[in-house]
């Protein structure tokens, strides 16, 4: 028989049967989209974890940690493969303070190399990068560390009238240097903990750049960037006012080491371990992430399964249902010379094409579902917790990658061509004899 | 062109494991010539059916051995059967045997689709059969459109269509009245005539075992020649 005519065969059969045949699609449409619709899920929460995680965190980073970090280690870091920038910062472990004009203030200065910040991606909003050992390059919110104590004095004075509760004086914003930073020059001094006052040995020093804000929004940037060549400036200064014999060191070293993409982090992470370095990087995190999802993803496959099961049974009960209705019509093509192979065949195409034309419908509905979820679901989440900014966050709530397409098409075709295997055997050992006694 | 050896076959009664064999067909042989007509007469239960049922490959004889054309046929698998079926017999029942849901022209057409002919080749094949057996009129009928006697002009004509040297009809009038089994055996005489189509034809009635070229009478699993008549 023909490839043509054994479809002919099946979808005038088909056609006799609609709405039991309808009924069986729809289950094993039900079936497959939920199993989709499920795992897509899982997808989508992963995705947009990975897209939080990639978003905020240098994930290209590697965090050293090591009781003396010097410039020539990191001098050493640099010549291992696919490091881009060894980054090594020296903050200021000392009492600060900050005079522009009559504002002052209390920020932090750390010291860098310039060169290395540029090639691990220290961005600038304004300005330009120090070119002396004078310059410096502020953070972003430097200038809310700048305040008059005259102008704080005279603002609280003027709160006192208003009855505010303890909430709202937490939210007022005190009065702070508004004026322009860019090409002003500051006077930065040293001092000692214990007394909260400066050595009175300022050095002045002239910003050039304005730091561009921290990726997250809570994270204040009040920090003076200098260049390293103000290491031993202030180190005189801060020796002259310690005892002789005294250890104390005042900077106090962080050190980062970034790789060139992501895949080789893993690698510098290695070979940095090797080195008896304590090292920490995103990547660690975003492998153990993946490790979970996978393990999720999995779990949400199987109980999807378990729907397309459910659904084969229906698959099964047609099938079986239409090799009893049509023993008589097997009979004769048996007697009339059809092989046990064909009259299997045309069966196992009748629950195939159950199968196939489910899972299309599935494929496009879940398509369908997904779509709409992410465009509805962030409204309904975001009214429903009354958080404005809900919808900023880009969540995704489900992704369906074509992956998943082909293993939910592969469980679902594969689970009624199972279903139908058995009706389909059952068909070729009809007894000609019998099936011809029988009544039509 | 059949010969049939020493068959022997027996049918089990009864519940299971306590079955107990009831013999059906005693060493029955024979032979049926080329291009003849010959008639299995016998009552109900005599073991006719039976005979045929194992001549037509559709029941395994316990013993014997039958040769189609020089082709030892009972020892066939029952995909081997189906392929000789196809190319060798051709099938007239008494109950017509037609697919409800196939029209006249379909019903016709459905041994040629099982051989794999192709669309073209089987619409001309039909169209030629249906004008030969006067068909033309119901060629789009379905079978609970038709009279018994055009019911089983449709089956006759499916199973002519394959052109088949040999044709086995069982009880081929049993369901029709005496004017269109008259109709009926004239057109079985006439194919034979004309075609040299063999027919092995099983009936109680002695009126449709006369067209037979020879006659044999089945009692109680036993075989015996009947003389020869042309009565039509």
């Amino acid at each position: 028989m023909q490839f043509k005519d054994q479809i002919d065969f099946v979808s005038q059969h088909i056609k006799k049967n609609k709405l039991r045949v309808f009924m069986t699609i729809l289950a094993a449409t039900m079936g497959t989209a939920f199993l989709i619709i499920l795992a897509s899920v899982g997808f989508g929460i992963q995705d947009t974890l990975k897209k939080e995680i990639l978003d905020n965190r240098l994930v290209t980073q590697v965090e050293v940690y090591a009781a003396d970090l010097t410039i020539d280690k990191a001098n050493e870091m640099k010549k291992l493969d696919h490091v881009k920038a060894v980054v090594l910062r020296q903050e200021v472990n000392a009492f600060q303070e900050t005079t522009l004009d009559k504002y002052k203030g209390q920020s932090g200065l750390l010291v860098s190399d310039f060169e290395e910040e540029k090639k691990a991606g220290f961005a600038l909003e304004e300005g330009r990068l120090p070119n002396g050992k004078y310059e410096v390059v502020v953070g972003h919110d430097f200038a809310k560390n700048l305040m008059n104590e005259e102008e704080v004095e005279k603002f609280q004075n003027q709160q006192q009238g208003n009855k505010l509760n303890e909430e709202e004086q937490a939210e007022l914003e005190l009065p702070h240097y508004k004026g322009d930073l860019l090409g002003m020059e500051i006077a930065y001094e040293i001092g000692s903990y214990e007394t909260n006052e400066s050595y009175k040995e300022p050095i002045k020093l002239t910003i050039v750049g304005i730091a561009k804000a921290p990726a997250k929004d809570f994270i204040l940037d009040g920090k003076l960037y200098a260049d390293a060549s103000l290491i031993p400036e202030l180190e005189a200064i801060y020796k002259s006012h310690q005892a002789e014999e005294s250890e104390d060191s005042l900077f106090y070293p962080n050190l980062n080491v970034y790789a060139d993409e992501l895949q080789n982090v893993k690698g510098i992470t290695t070979s940095l371990k090797d080195d008896g370095y304590s090292v920490y990087s995103i990547s660690e995190e975003l492998e153990q992430i993946d490790v979970f999802f996978l393990a999720l993803k999995a779990g949400l496959i199987f109980v999807g399964t378990i729907a397309i099961l459910i659904s084969s049974i229906g698959i099964f009960n047609t099938m079986t249902m239409a090799v009893t209705e049509r023993t008589r019509e097997i009979g004769v093509m048996k007697a009339l010379g059809a092989k046990p192979k064909l009259i299997q065949r045309l069966f196992l195409l009748e629950s195939a094409w159950i199968g196939i034309i489910g899972t299309v419908i599935a494929v496009l509905l879940s398509y369908a579902i997904s779509i709409l979820a992410n465009y509805i679901l962030p409204l309904i989440v975001g009214a429903a917790l009354g958080e404005e900014d809900f919808n900023e966050l880009n969540v995704t709530f489900s992704i369906i990658p074509w992956q998943l397409v082909v293993i939910a098409s592969a469980i679902s075709i594969g689970v009624a061509m199972i279903s139908g295997w058995r009706p389909a055997r059952k068909a070729t050992q009809i007894d000609v004899i019998d099936a011809l006694r029988r009544e039509l | 062109m059949i010969h049939v050896e020493h068959i022997q076959h027996s049918f089990k009664i009864g519940k299971k494991g306590k079955e107990r064999p009831i013999p059906v067909l005693k060493d029955l042989s024979f032979e049926v010539q080329k291009g003849s007509i010959i008639s299995i007469v016998g009552r109900s239960g005599s073991g006719k059916s039976t005979l045929l049922h194992i001549m037509a490959g559709f029941l395994k004889p316990e013993s014997g051995k039958i040769t189609v054309n020089g082709t030892v046929t009972s020892d066939f698998n029952e995909t081997q059967s189906a392929e000789f079926r196809l190319a060798q017999f051709g099938f007239i029942f008494q109950n017509f045997q037609l697919m409800p849901g196939l029209t006249t022209f379909e019903n016709i057409e459905l041994p040629l689709k099982l051989k794999g002919v192709s669309k073209a080749e089987r619409t001309q094949l039909v169209k030629q059969l249906i004008q030969h057996v006067g068909l033309k009129e119901v060629q789009d009928h379905y079978p609970n459109e038709l009279s018994g006697g055009q019911q089983q002009r449709v089956s006759i004509a499916r199973a002519l269509i394959t052109n088949p040297p040999i044709i086995f009809a069982d009880e081929p009038t049993g369901s029709l009245d005496s004017e269109t089994e008259q109709e009926i055996l004239a057109l079985i005489r006439s194919l034979n005539e004309s075609r040299g189509i063999t027919f092995v034809i099983i009936t109680h009635d002695d009126e449709v075992a006369s067209i037979a070229d020879e006659i044999y009478q089945m009692h109680d699993g036993v075989l015996k020649a009947g003389g020869v008549h042309h009565a039509i």
